[in-house]
């Protein structure tokens, strides 16, 4: 089984994560454990998941999303997943799936504006 | 109803998954599906095959393309010789989940397709087939 290696990036003190597009199992499991010990030890108050180049995203892989942005809150921190695509979107609805009250933003762009504004104490827009 | 092809995947690892996500992926390309319903139809297809890692530890996909007078599609069909579903209604509730998922699974896919049938025998396996038309 091939882990794709994801990358953990860190800007100020947000992480960034870029999931590959067809993560198995095991980078999916992977990924919770990498990224939650990367919030603590960077201190990071947010979390950009970028999903832009996710093709499919099914049960497993969105249970896994909406429990990662649930432990994350748990250490103080927030998670905004980034640039899914209309498919994705649309397959993800039919499905039947909510992604919890997970924020969620066009681009990664968008996501850091969202936790830059949240953490000046304004609104997410 | 004329079956043109028919190909057969195993599923016995969870990495087997990802192989029937592309194959499924490749094949409704080819057939000219648009990528909406190449998504659908690939969503659909993951849910069916972790299914049967799930519940049935191995089984198989075939996939056939499909004709009718006017039309073109895809078939798939998920089979496994696990213990069985009790009561298939119930199964494709939503919300109906034996170990504890979110039981969107059946009924999901069953949206995310034009088609969706299911055999089952408890002791004997399950077998899931699922159809999707091309819009001309
Ligand atoms: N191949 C199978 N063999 C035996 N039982 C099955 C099989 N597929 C589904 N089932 C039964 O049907 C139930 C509903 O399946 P479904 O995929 O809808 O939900 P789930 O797998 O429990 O949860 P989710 O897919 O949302 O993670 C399962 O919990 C299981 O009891
Ligand atoms: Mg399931």
């Amino acid at each position: 089984m091939t882990n794709e290696g994801i990358a953990v990036i860190k800007v100020r003190d947000v992480l960034m994560v870029v999931i590959p597009p067809e993560p198995d199992d095991e980078t999916v499991s992977n990924l919770q454990n990498q990224i939650l010990r990367a919030i603590e030890k960077n201190e990071a108050s947010g979390l950009v998941l970028d999903i832009s180049t996710v093709e499919v995203l099914d049960s497993y892989f969105a249970r896994m999303v909406s429990e990662t942005t649930k432990m994350v809150a748990l250490m103080g921190a927030r998670t905004v997943i980034a640039g899914m695509r209309p498919s994705v979107a649309i397959a993800t609805i039919e499905l039947g799936l909510t992604l919890g009250n997970t924020l969620t933003a066009l681009s990664v762009d968008r996501a850091f504006d969202i936790l830059h504004n949240a953490s000046n104490g304004m609104k997410p827009r | 109803m004329i079956e043109k092809q028919d190909h057969e995947i195993p599923i016995r690892l969870e990495s087997d998954i990802i192989t029937v996500r592309k194959q499924v992926r490749t094949v409704a390309t080819d057939l000219g599906f648009g990528l909406t319903d190449v998504t659908r139809i690939v969503t659909s297809a993951s849910e069916l095959a972790r299914n049967i890692m799930s519940y049935a530890g191995a089984g198989v996909m075939r996939w056939f393309a499909i004709e009718s007078e006017h039309r073109t599609g895809i078939e798939l069909t998920f089979a496994d010789n696990g213990p069985g579903i009790i009561d298939i209604e119930a199964a494709s509730e939503p919300g109906y989940s034996s170990n504890g998922g979110l039981g969107m699974g059946l009924p999901g896919t069953k949206r995310l397709m034009d088609e969706m049938e299911i055999q089952s025998e408890v002791g004997e396996g399950t077998t899931v087939i699922i159809k999707k038309w091309l819009k001309k």
